[in-house]
């Protein structure tokens, strides 16, 4: 029942779901990700494996923190009652942008240097789990929170983490390690461990909380 | 109906120029406190301050260049403004994010005193750096083996880039206040330009215009040579940060003189600073003259310490008694006529190639004569203390530095048996840390080398007591320093079991 309804209802929502996306948020991360990636082929260096390595993963940082804004849904106040719930309405919101990102990091990995690439399944599962991770916490921060706009907040714990997990990440996890390091197959277990545990936790947060759990953190910004 | 008499407009005009400046205070004072308590910011200063505790503790093992601790502290300010400018945006657009934007416009406060606010909101964080960055440097000055001087201008440098990258937040807030996005994009913009890509090297006059250009090499230079344009890099910054402030400032609809003059200073500055930083990044001649001077005729302050001189840049004079002491210790194990012969213990800088090359100092021909390098602590005290047994053994230090013969052990002998923790001090002086095999010794200069039977010997010598050793050491001196002696015959001379391996003198 609840299913065909689900079905029944998509089609309509693509419209303006579509409409809705954050797009400049999204469009500058990712301008901002092909100019980076760009950078080695304009200025004609020829960086080393771990200058091109850090370069990916810092445009995956920036891709994610496109997609931190992704679940922004200034209505979402309206939105609460739709039959739709809101999971299928995030659900929609993802899917409509992974093939633009997929797009988008194919055209990242064809502009670094091909000489000083590393593996790129490897990288993309990278780039994968940094986005998983950023929509969960997306996720997380309207699950939890009153607000209609989390981005800002999402993208500056994003952030936070990539500047701290390097420096305080166990050094046994090897999540950073470099293409010819023995760790680096296991640090990609691990990293696919993390893209699955982070997607779980954001599809957990889908749920609109109603009834009696509905109890939320009024965010600092909620409106008045 | 009696009409009411309005009075009005007569008192309004005065008071409220007044009252803007205390508002604008008193808003800069309320996003100020919001500013410090904000969880990225509270983050960023508490990492901070854990690197300082965690890295000073430690640092240059405990005897510092105050020269060289000046600049270490400039590099992680800019995580502390990266966090900075993350929140004065945010707070320069909540207001928009919120709504409340029309509220705002029916206060006294025009938006360009509230933008004006929001940039004094940063100073108070910025004074905060400056204090971490006092702390440390002054935790290095205290330490006891201090020397050197610092230089005001290079500790400013921390602080103020918090301060850059704080108003720059400011301003990106006023230029884009619809795009959230645009903060976090910025810092990872900022990241990757400053923090990940300050590659040590060529420092030239465009790499200046960075917020923290850090050349950092193995060796200390002596303050005088070092050729940094610290003092136009600090006003430099001081304008960047004034300009972008009032850019800022003008972008929210300010136009008054004061603004307008500031700007033109903050300009003038930030233009003066950038031109003569670029200037004096490249050595001038006389620079290049003291330089050369320095590497080859060295105008050295020399000291007696019991028979011995030791000649030293003047900075490091404090120094010397530090380097006698150990001197004197090898040297009172040492027996025949090198027990009591006087040293000439020199420092030797090459400082041609500025303070971030890399540069090796060869051996002295000069009989005698020790050196001494800029560094001192850790691993640098065996080194020093192996030169010295070296050149007791064979009289200088180009011919220490060729010993492969027996006399090794002696001189490996004098060089750590009076250290606290012999073994180890062999284990660090050694280039791959082992303390079996054949193996590379470090010293000031030319670096001495280790065959495996050698090692054998040595540790065997290490782990018995040095007083009997000693006395070995002191009755057969003229056999164990003569050249050609085996290292069976020197282990037989000191009663340790013989090598497995003969020498190899190849």
């Amino acid at each position: 029942m609840r299913v065909t309804a689900v079905r029944g209802v998509t089609p309509d929502l693509v419209g303006p779901v579509w409409r809705t996306l954050p797009w400049r948020a999204l469009a500058a991360a990712g301008i901002l990700g092909l100019l980076v990636a760009a950078t080695p082929l304009v200025t004609g260096g020829e960086p080393a494996p771990w200058q091109t390595l850090l370069l990916l993963r810092g445009i995956a940082l920036i891709g994610a923190l496109g997609l931190a804004f992704l679940l922004d849904d200034p209505a979402r106040h309206l939105t609460a009652p739709l039959p739709t719930p809101r999971p299928v309405r995030q659900a929609l919101r993802v899917a409509l942008v992974t093939p633009i990102a997929a797009l988008w990091w194919a055209a990242v990995l064809l502009l670094t240097p091909s000489a000083s690439r590393p593996p790129v399944g490897e990288v993309t599962l990278e780039a994968v789990a940094v986005g998983v991770l950023a929509l969960a916490a997306a996720a997380l921060a309207v699950r939890l929170t009153d607000e209609a706009r989390p981005g800002p907040f999402v993208a500056a714990v994003l952030l936070l983490t990539a500047v701290l997990a390097p420096l305080l990440a166990p050094e046994g996890w090897a999540l950073f390690a470099q293409a010819d390091d023995p760790r680096w197959p296991a640090a990609h277990d691990r990293w696919a461990v993390l893209a699955v545990g982070a997607a779980v936790a954001g599809a957990l947060c889908g749920p609109e909380p109603l009834g009696r759990g509905a109890r939320r953190i009024r965010g600092a910004g909620a409106p008045v | 109906m009696s009409a009411v008499l309005v009075e009005e407009s007569a008192p309004v005009q005065a008071p409220l120029r007044d009252r803007g400046v205390r508002a604008v205070l008193a808003l800069a004072r309320f996003e100020a406190r919001r500013l410090l308590l904000s969880i990225p910011v509270l983050i960023a200063f508490a990492a901070y301050v854990a690197w300082i505790v965690w890295r000073t503790r430690t640092s240059w093992d405990g005897s510092p260049a105050l020269q060289d601790a000046d600049r270490a502290t400039q590099s992680m300010p800019m995580l502390v403004g990266l966090a900075v400018l993350l929140y004065a945006n945010y707070a320069v657009v909540r207001s928009e994010r919120h709504g409340t934007e029309p509220h705002f416009s029916i206060l006294v406060l025009q938006p360009w005193r509230r933008t004006a606010a929001h940039a004094l909101s940063v100073v108070p964080a910025a004074l905060l750096a400056a204090v971490c960055v006092v702390g440390q440097f002054t935790w290095e000055a205290l330490k006891p083996g201090a020397i050197g001087h610092g230089s005001p201008a290079e500790l400013a440098v921390g602080p103020l880039t918090v301060l850059v990258f704080g108003v720059l937040g400011v301003l990106l807030g006023r230029l884009a206040r619809r795009w959230a996005f645009a903060a976090p994009l910025l810092v990872v913009v900022l990241l990757f330009a400053f923090v990940l890509g300050t590659a040590p090297g060529d420092a030239n006059g465009r790499s200046w215009l960075a917020p923290v250009v850090s050349e950092t090499g193995p060796d200390t230079l002596p303050s005088d040579l070092l050729g940094r344009p610290a003092a136009w890099h600090a006003l430099y910054l001081a304008g960047v940060a004034l300009c972008i402030a009032l850019l800022a400032v003008v972008v929210a609809g300010g136009r008054s003189a004061a603004v307008r003059t500031g700007l033109a200073l903050g300009l003038a500055a930030a233009v003066t600073g950038g031109v003569l930083q670029a200037g004096g990044a490249t050595p001038s001649p006389e620079l290049t003259a003291a330089r050369e001077r320095a590497s080859a005729r060295p105008e050295l302050t020399c000291a007696e310490h019991g028979g011995s001189t030791y000649c030293a840049f003047p900075e490091w004079v404090p120094r010397t008694d530090a380097w006698a002491e150990v001197a004197d210790r090898v040297q009172s194990l040492a027996g025949g006529p090198a027990h009591d012969r006087p040293l000439l213990v020199r420092q030797r800088i090459d400082a041609r190639y500025g303070p971030s090359a890399d540069t090796s100092i060869p051996a002295s021909t000069e009989p005698h004569r020790v050196t001494v390098g800029t560094a001192w602590g850790g691993n640098r005290v065996p080194e020093f203390s192996s030169a010295v047994a070296a050149v007791l053994v064979a009289g200088t230090e180009a011919a220490g530095s060729e010993i492969c013969d027996g006399r090794m052990v002696t001189v490996m002998w004098l060089s750590l048996s009076w250290q606290d923790d012999p073994m180890a001090a062999l284990r660090r002086v050694r280039l791959d840390d082992s303390v079996t095999g054949s193996a590379i010794v470090l010293s000031p200069t030319d670096p001495l080398s280790m065959t495996e039977g050698q090692t054998d010997v040595v540790r065997h010598l290490l782990e018995k007591p040095p007083a009997g050793v000693g006395a070995r050491v002191k009755a057969h001196w003229a056999e164990l320093t003569a050249p050609g002696v085996t290292t069976a015959r020197a282990a037989e001379l000191l009663g340790v079991a013989k090598p497995g391996k003969a020498d190899s003198c190849e």
